[in-house]
């Protein structure tokens, strides 16, 4: 049973790996501001879930889940709003935002 | 261009040339080079181009030095870096028992920290009793930050013209229309939780890591979230600079107030009478509780007061 | 594992402090220098220190960062602010 937990914990920290290692690819791959926030944020969101689930069921059922679960909770809050307000001034500034993606006028 | 001939012409007294060079004209005069003559357009354009260009040090006469200096600056450097070096490798390792910084000092502090201080958690013991004045010293230099910072960018009449007060007006009409909802729906959230959570690192500064200095730093950044969300009118309806003032001082008064309550009894051998209390309890340790609720007043304090300088200029 | 850490994290700041130097624009070299003072805050961890580790994330990764981006801002350092 103990084994099985530490397996589960490892594979989930490893598929975090892996979406970040993606995400990083992507970030220096692209481009464009817009694309390449759009990798950052994958890892920012995606990958910090996996590696915060893999750590909490290593840790086992203790107080420090509760911490880590809150953690989890206070970056899916931040960092989404953080990248908004990012792509929103790349928006406000840039002047040719025409030529490189489509946009949709209110 | 005539004030500068003006004051080139005249012989100054040395009084009168400290004054020219505190309010800035010598400086003017030495930095900027003399305009060209407008006899041309292709010679003011290659002068222009010449002008950005060529740094300034040129201007001044210090061309040729220009490669001394980089030779100098590599080697002065290289000969630093390789005295820190050599020092590094001569020192004894890190936390074995026979350091020379392991002497009666620190014996005393961890051997009797916590019935002397009555704090369990020791660093807090060490800064905010045996070491109260250095702290002391410490949030006066943030006080002291802030005033410099204060002189140098608050905005009034005499900094400001008409260009920079009309964006300043701009700034507020965009200001007062435009509220990011996203951000103020997620910060509404965020906000709350951020300042209790920094009221909770100041009260457990001496049971738990944190205190003064960090607590006080996470509820200026929550006090920076609510003005960079809300906007500085939203702000400035419960922070004026009148209640900077009067926190900040306040709380610096505090902590000397106490802080001398104690050294004084200390050092004419009378009795303190505020109870250490049970280790461990969150109304413990004597005076630190309050020495780290005043620190952490004035972080927060200074924190919000840079960013609002830098930012508007205003409190 | 924590020999490796105590390794990977001085080179690191090495190669950090260096960038900042070398680097040429100076938005980049304050971004570097916030990711300075994340790393430093994390070896302050392995050295036992708590207390500083949390102050010099906030106030080193955060709010030093921040200011010295508003103060490129206002001498317009940066690209796109200038007065024109």
């Amino acid at each position: 049973m103990e084994n099985v937990r530490i397996v589960i914990g490892l594979v989930l920290i490893a598929l975090g790996m892996f979406v970040y290692l993606t995400a990083t690819f992507g970030l220096f791959r692209f481009h464009y501001v817009l694309n390449r926030m759009h990798a950052a944020a994958l890892g920012d969101t995606l990958g910090i879930l996996f590696v915060l689930l893999g750590l909490m069921v290593l840790v086992g059922w203790n107080f420090h889940t509760l911490r880590l679960g809150l953690i989890i909770c206070f970056l899916w809050l931040a960092s989404p709003v953080s990248s908004h307000l990012l792509a929103k001034a790349e928006f406000v500034t840039f002047k040719h935002i025409k030529t490189e993606c489509e946009v949709v006028e209110k | 261009m005539s004030k500068m001939a003006r004051i080139r012409k005249e012989k100054k007294t040395p009084w009168q040339k400290f004054c020219a060079w505190v309010n800035g004209d010598a400086a003017e005069q030495m930095l900027l080079p003399a305009q060209p003559p407008k006899e041309s357009k292709k010679k003011a354009a290659k002068a222009k181009r010449e002008k950005t260009t060529s740094n300034h040090r040129k201007d001044m006469g210090l061309g040729q030095f220009d490669h001394i200096y980089r030779i100098c600056a590599v080697l002065i450097g290289i000969a630093i870096v390789s005295v820190l070096m050599a020092v590094v490798l001569k020192l004894p390792l890190f936390g074995s028992p026979d350091n020379p910084s392991v002497n009666e000092v620190v014996e005393r502090y961890v051997e009797k920290g916590l019935e002397e201080t009555g704090a369990v958690n020791m660093v807090a013991g060490m800064i905010l009793d045996y070491r109260a004045f250095d702290t002391f010293g410490e949030s006066s230099v943030l006080f002291l930050a802030v005033t410099c910072v204060t002189m140098l960018l608050m905005r009034d009449r005499n900094n400001t013209d008409k260009k920079e007060d009309m964006l300043t007006a701009q700034e507020h009409v965009i200001e007062g229309y435009e509220e990011d909802i996203i951000l103020t729906k997620i910060s509404r959230l965020i906000i709350p939780c951020a300042l209790v959570y920094g009221i909770y690192v100041v009260l457990n500064g001496h049971l738990s890591p944190g205190g003064g200095f960090s607590g006080g730093t996470i509820m200026g950044s929550a006090l920076i979230l609510f003005a960079v969300s809300y906007g500085m009118i939203r702000m400035s309806r419960f922070f004026t600079y009148a209640t900077f003032r009067k926190v900040t001082s306040s709380a610096l008064m505090v902590y000397a107030a106490s802080k001398a309550y104690s050294f004084f009894t200390g050092a004419n051998h009378l009795e303190s009478h505020i109870p250490l209390g049970t280790p461990g309890a969150i109304l413990s340790s004597g005076l630190i509780l309050v020495l780290d609720i005043c620190v952490g007043i004035v972080v927060a304090c200074t924190m919000y007061g840079f960013y609002a300088l830098f930012t508007k200029g205003e409190l | 594992m924590r020999l490796v850490l105590e390794l990977i994290l001085p080179i690191l700041l090495i190669v950090c402090a260096l960038a900042v130097t070398f680097s040429k624009r100076l938005l980049v070299s304050v971004v570097i220098y916030t990711s300075f003072s994340l790393i430093m805050s994390v070896i302050w961890v392995l050295l036992e220190s708590p207390d500083l580790a949390i102050t010099e994330a906030a106030v080193g990764a955060g709010v030093s960062g921040l200011l010295l981006i508003y103060t490129l801002k206002k001498i317009h350092a940066l690209k796109g602010t200038s007065d024109e």
